[in-house]
């Protein structure tokens, strides 16, 4: 009998705890705000009220209330290595394996963020290319040999499922990208 | 004795409340065992598109002329960006993207689906939930040692663990070991 009571309890913990198991919201994340990505470059963007917006929180959430626009981070790399900085825009590719980084799209053309975070510590799905993205992490910048760009270049090219061509990497390639401690990922801006 | 009984019921009982996740854990694990080889998540589509040459102009009016060419539902457009100055990228709902290049018209429709179950046990073998679910599958994690242990208890005697049952454990210990020392030591 009293062997039957405990199975039954551990059913009942099991079917209890299940219960809440929806990821995290902006409602209940430790994202107070958030920005407008059309600042002008080199200005840190206006905070917004961001739990209105709803969405889907990853890993520590975004802590700082300002977002440095993506164009000035690329434009001057350097002046932003080992930061840590909020940064937003639209999701155009999504690490399609493993879930483990998203690129945000800045106001030109091809102009690209990475951000990047440890395999399986946060994990982003494929479907939400074209959703937009508020990260915070510490911007890193790594220069390249011209041997490693090729194997860099190689290496995306697999990942993505793109062919790959050595001839197309010209010069040595410098990695710039946010070494992500938190997300939010939303319908729109 | 009573506490190889007891044993005994405890296992057949946790063992019944544990069958489904682990025969989802363990599917998952196949599945993305292989993620070199495969997207244990989501299989991938596409399609060429031939829209003819769009009229040059902003890159919101671009993606229009693209939008419209394509006929797609404007409710599923997410937004869109110019890769290049000549390729334009327009994201739908569920990851869904028309790539075009606009002095031409032409390019790619990709799809993306989230492989039915597959999708749903990998979210819960990867704990891509968090939260209580990290408790759920912590206690599934000690039921598993439960199990484990106990079940060398099942039996006694020549059949038992202090009998051929010790060989079969050492044995199964002796896998990951030799891998560990010899491939990666």
């Amino acid at each position: 009998m009293l062997i039957r009571s405990l199975s039954l309890s551990i059913v009942i913990a099991v079917a209890a705890t299940g219960c809440d198991k929806g990821p995290k919201t902006a409602a209940n994340a430790a994202v107070p705000t958030a920005t407008a990505a059309t600042a002008a470059p080199g200005a840190a963007t206006p905070a917004a009220a961001a739990a209105s917006a709803g969405g889907q929180s990853f890993g520590a959430g975004v802590k700082l209330a300002s977002a440095t626009p993506i164009a000035s981070v690329l434009a001057d790399p350097k002046a932003f290595a080992g930061k840590t900085v909020r940064a937003e825009g639209l999701i155009v590719d999504v690490c399609p394996k493993r879930g483990c980084w998203f690129e945000m799209a800045g106001a030109a053309p091809g102009e690209k963020l990475r951000f990047k975070v440890v395999d399986g510590e946060m994990v982003f799905p494929v479907d939400a290319k074209g959703k937009y993205a508020v990260a915070e992490g510490v911007v890193s910048v790594t220069e390249m040999s011209m041997e490693d760009s090729v194997a860099y270049a190689k290496y995306q090219a697999e990942e993505k499922g793109t062919a790959f061509d050595p001839a197309s990497v010209t010069a040595p390639i410098t990695v710039v990208r946010l070494d992500g401690t938190g997300a939010l990922i939303r319908d729109k801006q | 004795m009573k506490w190889r009984k007891w044993f005994r019921i405890l296992h057949r009982d946790v063992g019944y409340v544990a069958v489904a996740l682990i025969i989802a854990y363990a599917v998952s694990g196949l599945a993305v065992n292989h993620i070199e080889d495969w997207n244990p998540n989501y299989t991938f589509a596409e399609s060429r598109v031939d829209v003819g040459p769009l009229p040059p102009g902003e890159p919101a009016q671009l993606a229009d002329a693209a939008i419209e060419r394509l006929r797609l539902d404007r409710g599923s457009v997410r937004g869109h960006f110019l890769e290049t100055t000549t390729e334009l990228r327009v994201f739908l709902t569920d990851g869904q993207e028309a790539r075009l290049d606009v002095t031409t018209g032409r390019g790619t429709l990709k799809t993306i689906a989230r492989r039915p179950v597959l999708f749903q046990l990998n979210t819960l073998h990867l704990n891509n939930l968090k939260g209580a679910w990290t408790y759920v599958a912590d206690l599934f994690a000690i039921a598993l040692v439960f199990l484990a242990i106990t079940g060398m208890t099942m039996m006694k005697g020549d059949r038992g663990l202090l009998g051929r049952g010790k060989w079969f454990v050492a044995a199964g210990l002796a896998v990951p070991v030799v891998f560990l020392v010899y491939l990666h030591g």
